[in-house]
Parts: C-alpha cells; structure tokens; sequence
C-alpha cells in the first residue's frame, strides 16, 4: 500500500508550482486593495480628530497646543495597518497607499505629524460626521484634546473649551504604577 | 424549555431560584442564590446542557457583590442557559462545580485569579492566568484596579508542579514549546519513554486584552482588537463580539453582510485547516505534506490580500456589518481560487491517506474515548474525531450558516488520524459552503447604522465555530461606549485541559503531535530542558535534537 502512496506522492512533487516570490530581487505583485501605510493628506486634513477616536490601537494622537494649534501625531511604529482612518475619514485625507516596505531604524521615519491652524469654532463637534452615522461610531471625545506626544500616550481628557491647566497636567503625565 | 427547566429547578431549589427568564428566542438566564448554585447547574446538566465556560463579574459598585456566570448550551434545542449567581465581596467564596464538571477547572482558576472569587471544593486551586509573581490581594479584573498597572515584581516565586507520580521523572517541555510554538509549559512525568501524567503552567502571554477593551477603547475598536486574540482565526472572535452585541443591542444586520461574514469565516476556515495539516504532517516528520499543503495555503493569503488588503488579520467585521463588499469579479475570483484548492488539496489527500508511515504516527495515538471526550467536553474536530456529534454552525446557526447546506464530519476511532480526516474532510466542506454562499448572497447594504445607544446591563452569549472548535463570547454592556464585562472563551481553552488524559500511557516522542493535533494557537519554539530527578542535572534538548528524537521514532516504527 505504501508504494502507491510513495508513487502518488511523486507525482505530486513533481508538478507542485512555486509560491515563493523572488523577493526582494523582483518586487512582488501588489494588489490594489492592499492596506499598506496610511498617508496623511495635510490639506484635506480638518483636525477633526475622527481618525484618533477610532484607532484600535491608538497610535494617532491629537493635542492642542493652544486655542489655534492643534497637532496630529501618526506613530506608524504602532500602527496595525487596519485601515479604520480611511475609512472614517470625512474628508478622504487619509488613504491607505500600497507601500508595505516600511522596516526603518528610526521612529520618526514612520511618524506623521501634522500641525493645523484650526479656526477658532472647536466646539462643535467640527465636521466630522457625527449626525449621520452609528450611535456605536459616535466619538466620545469632543472638544479640545490632550494627548501626550512625548509618551506616545493618549489622555483620555477633553474639554469643551481650552483649558492652559489640563495641557499643564497632560504634560507631567505619568503612567501609574502602584496601586 | 424555559417553563420546563423552571418547574424542575423550584422542585429542587424552592425559595434559592430568584428568576428564570428568556431575554431571546436562544438565552435563558437563570438567577439563583448562591446556596443553590452548585444543584442549579446539576440540574440544568441534567436536561442534557452542555458546559460551556463560566464568566465571573464585577458587580461591587452596584450592590456590593462579585457574581459569576456558568454557561450552558442545549446543543438539539439552540438553546443557551446561563446560570448566575452573586456573592457578597467581603465573603467572596462559592461552591465549585468542577467535581461534577471537569473542564470548568480552568474557568473558575481564571476567576479566582482575576476577581478574587474563591470556589469551596475546587480540586486544584492553584494560579492559572496571573504572574506567580503578582502580589496578593491586587484583582486586575476588579474595576478600582487600572489597566495600566505594573506592580512591583517579586523574586524567588516559581509556580510549584504537581507531585511527580512515584517511579517517573519529569521533562519539562516549555516555557517555549517545541511544537506548539507558544510559551507554555507542560511538565511531563515520563516512565522510561512512557508518559504517565502531566502538569501545566502556561498563560504567559496573558495580555490583558479583556481588561482593555473594558476601559480603554469602544465597541467600534473592540472587533480589531479581538481580531487579534488570534492569529488564525480572527474574524472568528471578530464575528463572536460583533453578534454578542448585536444581540445585546438588539440590532439586526443586513443579511448580504451575513452572508460575507460566513464567506470570510470558510475562508479562513480553508486556510486553518491547511495550515494545521501543513504542521501536522511537520510534527511526525513528514515534510512532504507540509511543504505541500503550505503551498495550497498560499494561494487562499493572496486571495485574502486582494479580497481584504491583507494576508491574515482580515479586518473585515464590525459590529453592525462588515466593512468591504464582495465585488462580482472578487467572486469570480474566489470561485477560481477555491477550485484550485480543492483539486489540489484532494492530490494531497490522495496521496497521503493511504500512507503507512503516517498511518503509524497517527492511528491509535493520542486515544481517549467518546464517553471521556463528553466529560471533558471537547469541541471541535477533536471532539468529531472521538464521536462527538456537535457544530456550533450547525446546532447553533449564526450568520447565514441557517441557509447553507454543509455535511459535519463524524469519526469514531478517537485518534490523531481521525482528527486529520476531519480537518481535511471540513475543509472540503467549507468550499461547498464559500459556493453555496456566492450563489445566494442577497444584495443590499452591508452595513447598519444604529440610531439608539447600546443600553447598558444587558448579557449576550453567542458561540461561533472556529475552525479548531467553537469560541464562545460573553458580552455585558457598559456605559460609555464600552462592554462592562467581555470574556472570550477561545477553544484551545477547552480542550487543552484534557490533554493530560490523551497523553496519558502514549510515547513521549509522540508528545508533539498529540499536543498538535488539538491544533492549540502555534507561534514559536524554543528549547527542552531534560532534567535527571536522581542526580539533579540538567541538560538541553535542543529543537532539532528534539526533532531528532521525534524522526528517530519515526523510522522505528517504520521497521
């Protein structure tokens, strides 16, 4: 019995097809649809900070600086490449490029930051699509935000107005570590 | 059944039941006190309900108790039954049900460990999940902890194995495992090359992912982050949350996102299957089946590139639908690759069914009977392979499994081999269902919007059939945009606890491909300690000795 299994198992090397790509000498075929690195398109961009409610793994910040300045931080070194800021994106700023070749050795190769002069109208939920879609979409961070950019570390911390004593305190952020 | 199950539960338990109700055409949740929970689910087992996991909770801002959640499925009624119960925080001690329920051990190890709920009559009380280092009293699960918190390591602490039985010495496989290419470690207690017992200590990559999603992110996050709980069946654990709050929130999704829910799902069902076959046929030394069925496997990871935008880790399900529609030429596209798998998939099959040598490695190993497989609950197509006659697609229809026609494999010779028939047979399937699902998907929306807030304090309990068993999610919802409680019950959970009885009396060469063949999530490998009890000197094994040793046996056999 086992010779014919021997033999079958011949014939099925014989022919087998190769699935290795001749990487990196040939660049292997990209689909379109490929979720590679996001791109931020910094004039289509609102700095309505829809993209940072929705990251899975919380790698865009937003921190106002002052009542004008808001400044969006990408930290690709986090990223999980779900694509969730394209889609949420009211503007179409964000698009997922075709680029996956994004080893580095520096952080800051992979990091996007944005600064934008914002108007002074902030309060109002900006024009982020909150009315139309899902209750279960609705961002519940509205108004000015104080992300630390240094720690890379979201503070779950709004304000309806800006608040020089919140920056303050989001600036000595610390991570707890004792009970 | 819910009128029928509370007759029988007042005739026990009287004034202890506190209510039985039916939140939906699936679920019944039965309160009772804590006197009676222990007979509560006597009783519910007795009417034929299948353990599931149990689910502990942190009740204390509300009324000042712990509870705890035992779940249960009526396989022939797709029914679930979940039996709760509460105990005050200041006396935090219930009655264990692991004598009566074995595989609910591990549950009620987790709970204690994460909540500080003690179970009366627990056989084996020991530390599962957390640090053995973690200090006392700290219940990372509790909500006045954060979920950041580091707390100072301890030195000195080492989990303490069970006491070697007389006559055998130990072979510590682990913390990184040779085969299942996951830190765990099993200590092995070998007579000669006999294995007469094992322990285990793993959870060491306890990330705390539960903890997360209930303080951190939002119900929109959550189905990314449960993507990643594992790496090969994550739209599963995907689809599990999404459908746990679906339920909860009473949402109905659009049946065309149902429908490519179920396509992904088979999907990924193809590529698990072959990817377990690939490293089964590894684990006995028969490269030629993995280099092969690896090869098939690749073709699914490039559809999924052009179908999702990635390899694995699809990202496809939300809660209220799924993000990318099935375009016609990405279904023509299925259908060609789909085809070509299955006409290859069969060369390998054909050629390896008939195979001595594997034949040799498989049949016989890794045996425990029908009856132990019922007591410890297997699922999946270990379970399929020892007799057990369950599907959560089919007894448990989610998605658009109601509409689809799929045979569930059933063997009966209880080993290894049955379990690789199975596998192989279901992935056969599981085209059949990718075909059926193309010709009937319905058009329309592939996502809905949800006008209301998700109330808050509402249970949900879904199960979905990964491809290595079924998972089960248990959702309580939460303020702020967040599940209050989420405890995902992955299938390896189940199963590995009746490892022990299916190494038992088997060789120790055969020790990777029985731990292998309840396919528990692979990653990498390290090394093997042998450590001589008699003189205390330890020696490494390397992998490749390790495989040495493995193929050694291989050509043992063969003779």
């Amino acid at each position: 019995m086992w010779l014919t299994s021997k033999i079958k198992q011949i014939l099925m090397v014989m022919k087998p097809g190769v699935v290795t790509l001749n990487y990196p000498a040939e660049r292997p075929p990209v689909p379109k649809n490929l979720r590679g690195q996001p791109v931020w398109d910094h004039q289509k961009c609102i700095g309505c900070g829809g993209c940072s409610d929705h990251c899975p793994s919380r790698c865009i910040l937003t921190r106002d600086v002052c009542q004008e300045l808001r400044v969006m931080l990408y930290d690709g070194s986090r990223c999980t490449y779900c694509g969730r800021c394209a889609d949420v994106c009211p503007e179409g700023a964000i698009t997922m490029s075709n680029s996956f070749e994004i080893a580095c050795d520096n952080k800051e190769d992979i990091t996007t930051r944005l600064e934008l002069f914002m108007m002074t109208c902030q309060r109002c939920g900006r024009c982020y699509e909150m009315e139309k879609t899902n209750a279960i979409d609705r961002i519940n961070l509205k108004g000015f935000r104080y992300d630390n950019l240094e720690q890379r570390a979201m503070v779950r911390k709004t304000t309806e107005t800006f608040s020089p004593d919140m920056l303050k305190e989001s600036d000595n952020y610390q991570r707890p570590s004792e009970k | 059944m819910r009128k029928e199950l509370e007759a029988k539960l007042i005739a026990r338990l009287r004034d202890d039941v506190v209510c039985v109700e039916k939140t939906d055409e699936r679920t019944i949740f039965v309160d009772v006190k804590r006197a009676g929970f222990r007979e509560a689910t006597q009783i519910i087992c007795g009417v034929g309900a299948r353990y599931l996991c149990s689910v502990g909770y942190d009740n204390i801002d509300r009324d000042g108790t712990l509870a705890m959640v035992h779940t249960f499925a009526l396989d022939d009624r797709n029914q679930f039954v979940c039996c709760r119960t509460a105990a005050p925080v200041d006396d935090p001690v219930i009655e264990s049900i692991t004598p009566d329920l074995p595989s609910a051990g591990w549950s009620e190890r987790e709970v204690t460990d994460l909540l500080g709920l003690r179970f009366a009559g627990h056989p084996k009380p020991k530390k599962l999940v957390l640090a053995d280092d973690w200090p006392e009293g700290i219940y990372p699960l509790r909500k006045d902890v954060p979920h950041d918190l580091v707390p100072q390591g301890a030195e000195d602490v080492a989990y303490q194995l069970d006491e070697a039985p007389p006559g055998t010495k130990i072979v510590p496989v682990g913390p990184f495992h040779p085969s299942l290419h996951e830190p765990e470690h099993f200590a092995v207690y070998v007579d000669g090359e006999t294995i007469k017992g094992c322990d285990y200590r793993g959870f060491m990559t306890h990330r705390g992912i539960e903890k997360l999603c209930q303080t951190q992110v939002s119900y929109n996050e959550v189905p990314f982050i449960a993507e990643r709980i594992c790496g090969i069946c994550g739209s599963v654990h995907a689809t599990a949350f999404s459908q746990a709050v679906e339920s909860a929130a009473g949402l109905v999704i659009p049946r065309r996102a149902e429908f490519i829910r179920t396509l992904m799902l088979e999907i990924e069902r193809i590529h698990s299957n072959l990817l377990w076959l690939g490293v089964a046929g590894h684990l006995i030394g028969f490269d030629t089946v993995f280099m092969q069925a690896w090869r098939v496997r690749e073709q699914i990871m490039w559809l999924c590139e052009r179908l999702t935008g990635n390899r694995k880790t699809y990202g496809m399900i939300l809660v209220g639908g799924v993000r990318r529609d099935i375009t016609p030429e990405i279904a023509q596209d299925i259908l060609t690759v789909v085809k070509k798998i299955e006409e290859e998939l069969m060369v390998i099959y054909r050629a390896v069914e008939k195979d001595t040598s594997i034949h040799k490695r498989t049949k016989g190993v890794g045996t425990i009977t029908r009856q132990q497989a019922i007591d410890w609950n297997l699922i999946g197509p270990v379970a399929r392979a020892r007799g057990v006659d369950i599907d959560a697609r089919r007894d448990h229809p989610y998605a658009a499994y109601d509409e689809v026609k799929f045979e569930v494999p059933v063997l009966d010779s209880c080993d290894v081999w049955a379990t690789l028939v199975v596998r192989v047979v279901e992935t056969f399937e599981a085209i059949k269902i990718i075909r059926q699902c193309l010709d009937k998907m319905p058009g329309g929306e592939i996502f809905v919007e949800m006008k209301d807030k998700i109330p808050a304090q509402r249970h949900a309990i879904t199960v979905v059939e990964a491809p290595r068993g079924e998972s089960v999610h248990y959702v309580i919802t939460g303020e702020e945009n967040r599940p209050e409680r989420w405890r995902v019950r992955a299938p390896t959970f189940t199963n590995l606890q009746a490892v022990p009885l299916m190494l038992l009396d088997e060789q120790f060469a055969d020790f990777p491909i029985v731990m292998g063949s309840i396919d528990p999530c692979f990653s990498c490998t390290d090394r093997v300690a042998v450590v001589d009890l008699q003189t205390g000197n330890a020696s490494s094994v390397s992998k490749a000795e390790l495989d040495a040793m493995s193929r050694k046996h291989q050509e043992r056999v063969k003779k």
